[in-house]
């Protein structure tokens, strides 16, 4: 079922004043050529035009690693070493309101969200990924028995609209093999990219490379918060896909 | 993954009251039936599904009864019936499950899996010796009792709280089975389906088993906990997820009060007030305090009409005395978490020696012991049948009026033969219909009939504290209200009470019917009044800085507050007035207007004020709003010559 109240403020969706609104966030999204795509995804969000103008999309410069707010490689991404991931990207900064909204998707389990944020990956796609070649997408799988606990995989329930929107394949390539506490009960970086070595393990099939010889795959999740997940579920499928392989992330927020 | 066993226990040699059970545990149903009588268990199937294993029972029990009567020996035959009974029904489950759910891949390999049984177990009856193993079991089980006493948990809720007091859990399946079969405990599915049928179409009908949500509020999902066709309710989400495959455990408070209790009772009810009551409020106090103290069964329900002003939480507190010293648990619910918030304290300090506890969505004291409870009306879902004494404040604030959600959660809280007291200033008219007997007489006012000031199921309080008459509301009639709003054209009256309220130092409440318009009225405010624009604001519900924008109000630091119907109730400020802007939208009821009206005039040495209704178009609502009010007052007028003549 369709929500038919603002996601922002629980207000009407007064369509007088959201017209303004989505046709301004709309522009600043995409370029001329792509308005009429970006201009449907943006008005299919259910949000009033005073919550669109106040949605944190990240418009500005960012870091062309792992897509932070930035004018230049910012100096986490500087230090890592063994980098996995082509590169990251993400729609929305994590504020309270999308901490909140987030929280209630996830842990409350209110899948009926899953639309409204699949909305919000669909347009992250077609401003940054949209010259890419797919081949598939995947997901960061959860532990079984968390998954058992939770009852779905929230990633996996945006994996399947954006697929159906994008007509991209979604393929399960990876099992979580360690259970890791929450993000939030996690004690620092260090701790979290430590406790993500080795976390997945490969579960798809044998390789498939296209012609050119390529395999790209596209990776999602809900937030980037240190990139560690992400950069160890690419480890363990560039293990498997070998140097053809590449896999771009991309995520809600940042 | 948890399995579900449905079976039939039939006496060991007639079909003498043949029943269906549910057991996540067969082993403990036949220990427990063994430890007290002969019979036979016969098997019909099982399934992870907890809903579906119940939707079976249901149909399965509605068979024996039909077909069985109490002496027909259960043959095979009539087992092998019920079994293709139980199969049909799965089979026709899964085809409208998925017909629903067109297009979507079941977890597994169907969207109901059923396994069904074919064999029977006779139990012979047994004295089994009391070894340590029983006795822990029955340690644990009268522990556990005591945590769940009175309260309506969903699975993950129930084990946390039991942690929470240390109660022993690793056997906590059997140790509530055992509840269960011995009556002492009910479960069911979070959400629970059947198959409704009518001549054109068959579907499946979900409903929450928590709130009662049903239809398009039942949510169907792809879950992996259970593998099945499964489903969740959306409204009572922020409580935890209520699903098809989660048990939802009833436990009603069984323990009458202890000799020893009774005598802490008198403590605790211990009543520290120095206040004192108007004469009328002394008469109604009294009277619900004769209905909580009668101890005669079918007096369920008692209402307290109090108009805004009278001083209504006083009133409860004999009510609240005589229950607690008899030493039962009291509930008072509202609405609102603010009021909680506000009442918590207060009770504390005129009930010292109880212990208050308020409880809301984050609280920390959610799952204490308390002698009184102070809940939001969604918290009080979680308690089954605990308070002798429940009280319902502002029933009418609820965001429907007659919601089931509500009546079904309060009625729950209540103990058996426990008493439920409506405390409202506008009581909805079911309410009334139900509690609220009419004067039989003809009196002044043709038109509307005034109702009684007391009966056996109720009490009206017409005047205020301070004995002054209400503020009566003016309408006008404002013809092309919003868009003179729009272009900024002067609206007159609005004007005038602006410039006047503010030029004698009083402050202002406007009201809006809608979040939008907050702004624009502050702006369209601002073009006439640039001078005063620091002294202006506005909130709404969603406003991330309500709770400070009320406070600089109450502090004189704005003067004027333009608002949606959040305010309606609970914030009162001394010498203010009131303007509702567009008083003919919708979510202007009768009962919200007349506590907008509620505002004005609370103070003793203010006890007058303006209440203005604008409305775009003539509408019923403000009108019927001002007719209460007035019927109030006149009510007033009488109950005062009446007691001059007695
Ligand atoms: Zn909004
Ligand atoms: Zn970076
Ligand atoms: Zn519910
Ligand atoms: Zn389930």
């Amino acid at each position: 079922m369709r929500y038919d109240t603002c996601l922002g403020c629980g207000g009407r969706l007064n369509e007088r004043v959201k017209e303004s609104a989505v046709r301004s966030l709309a522009g600043q999204l995409a370029s001329r050529t792509r308005y009429p795509v970006m201009y449907r995804l943006v008005a299919g969000l259910t949000l009033c035009g005073i919550c669109m103008n106040q949605l944190p999309v990240m418009l500005g410069p960012s870091c062309p690693q792992c897509g932070r707010e930035g004018s230049q490689l910012c100096s986490d991404c500087h230090n890592i070493t063994a980098e996995t991931l082509q590169s990251n990207r993400s729609l929305l900064r994590y504020n309270e309101w999308g901490k909140n909204l987030l929280s209630t998707f996830k842990y409350r389990g209110e899948e009926r969200l899953a639309d409204f944020f699949a909305k919000l990956l669909t347009i992250a796609f077609y401003r940054y990924y949209e010259a890419i070649a797919f081949d598939c997408i995947t997901t960061v799988p959860l532990h079984a028995q968390r998954l058992q606990e939770r009852g779905f995989n929230q990633v996996d329930l945006l994996a399947k609209r954006l697929s159906a929107d994008l007509g991209i394949p979604v393929r399960s390539l990876l099992v979580r093999t360690k259970m890791t506490a929450q993000l939030s009960k996690q004690a620092g970086r260090t701790a979290r990219v430590e406790s993500m070595e080795g976390a997945f393990s490969w579960a798809g099939e044998r390789v498939q490379k296209n012609v050119s010889g390529s395999y790209r795959v596209l990776l999602l999740d809900d937030i980037y918060t240190t990139g560690s997940t992400l950069r160890s579920c690419a480890k363990t499928i560039l293990a498997h896909a070998g140097p053809h392989g590449s896999i771009y992330s991309l995520t809600i927020y940042r | 993954m948890r399995e579900y066993l449905l079976y039939i226990k039939t006496g060991a040699e007639k079909m003498l009251s043949a029943q269906a059970y549910v057991t996540p545990c067969f082993a403990v149903d036949q220990s427990f039936w063994q430890e007290r009588e002969g019979c036979k268990l016969h098997v019909i199937g099982k399934s992870p599904s907890l809903a579906l294993a119940f939707s079976l029972r249901e149909i399965v029990n509605a068979r024996l009864k039909e077909q069985y009567g109490t002496s027909h020996p259960m043959s095979e035959e009539g087992l092998a019936e019920l079994r293709e009974l139980a199969v049909q029904q799965v089979r026709e489950t899964a085809v409208l499950y998925g017909r629903d759910m067109a297009g979507v891949e079941p977890p597994g390999p169907e969207w109901f899996t059923w396994e069904t049984g074919d064999w029977s177990v006779s139990v012979t009856p047994e004295i089994v010796e009391d070894d340590g193993q029983k006795l822990k079991l029955r340690l644990a089980t009268s522990t556990i009792q005591k945590v769940l006493d009175g309260r309506a948990l969903l699975w993950e809720e129930t084990e946390t709280l039991l942690l929470k007091r240390e109660a022993p859990i690793h056997d906590l399946t059997a140790v509530l089975q055992r509840m269960v079969l011995s009556e002492r405990a009910q479960w069911r599915p979070g959400i629970r389906f059947a198959i409704k049928k009518s001549w054109w179409k068959h579907r499946l009908e979900m409903s929450c088993e928590r709130c009662g949500s049903r239809a398009k509020d039942i949510e169907y999902t792809v879950c992996h906990s259970c593998g099945q066709g499964c489903a969740y309710c959306t409204v009572c989400l922020g409580m935890g997820r209520s699903k098809c495959c989660t048990p939802y455990l009833l436990v009603p408070a069984t323990r009458e009060a202890a000799s020893d209790e009774r005598e802490a009772g008198r403590k605790t009810a211990r009543l520290h007030w120095s206040g004192s009551f108007s004469r009328d409020q002394a008469v109604a106090a009294e009277q619900a305090r004769r209905y909580v103290a009668n101890p005669r069964p079918g007096l369920s329900q008692f209402l307290i009409w109090a108009v805004c002003g009278a001083g209504k939480t006083e009133l409860l507190f004999p009510s609240i005395e005589v229950a607690l010293s008899t030493g039962g648990r009291v509930l008072i619910a509202t609405p609102r978490k603010d009021v909680v918030l506000e009442l918590a304290p207060r009770l504390q300090r005129v009930f010292p020696d109880a212990r208050v506890i308020a409880v809301h969505g984050s609280s920390l004291e959610k799952w204490e012991e308390a002698d009184i409870t102070i809940a939001t009306t969604h918290q009080v879902m979680r308690y089954y049948q605990r308070f002798p004494l429940v009280v319902l404040d502002e029933v009418d604030a609820f965001p429907y009026h007659n919601n089931p959600m509500l009546e079904r959660a309060v009625a729950r809280a209540v103990k058996l033969e426990g008493k439920l007291l409506f405390l409202s200033a506008t009581p909805p008219q079911y309410l009334q219909k139900r509690l609220v007997a009419e004067r039989k007489e003809k009196l002044v006012l043709k038109k509307s009939k005034l109702p009684l000031l007391r009966s056996s199921t109720h009490v009206l309080l017409p005047g205020r504290y301070h004995g002054s008459a209400l503020p009566v509301p003016r309408i006008e009639t404002i013809p092309g209200l919003y868009k003179r709003m729009r272009a900024n054209r002067p609206i007159s009256s609005l004007l005038q009470i602006v410039r006047s309220t503010l030029a004698e130092g009083r402050q202002l409440f406007l009201f809006v019917p809608r979040i939008d318009d907050v702004e624009r009225v502050l702006a369209y405010l601002t073009t006439f009044f640039p001078d005063l624009a620091s002294q202006m604001a506005g909130v709404h519900a969603a406003d991330p800085q309500r709770d400070e924008k009320v406070r600089s109000f109450r502090e004189k630091r704005y003067r004027l507050m333009v608002t949606t119907t959040i305010l309606e109730r609970g914030v009162t400020i001394p010498r203010s007035d009131v303007v509702v802007l567009g008083a003919e939208a919708p979510v202007f009821d009768e009962a919200s207007l007349v506590q907008i009206a509620g505002r004005v005039g609370r103070s003793s040495d203010d006890p007058m004020g303006v209440v203005l209704f604008l409305q775009a178009e003539r509408a019923a609502s403000p009108k019927a709003a001002v007719r209460q009010i007035r019927r109030m007052n006149q009510l007033a007028k009488l109950q005062e010559a009446q007691e001059e003549r007695a």
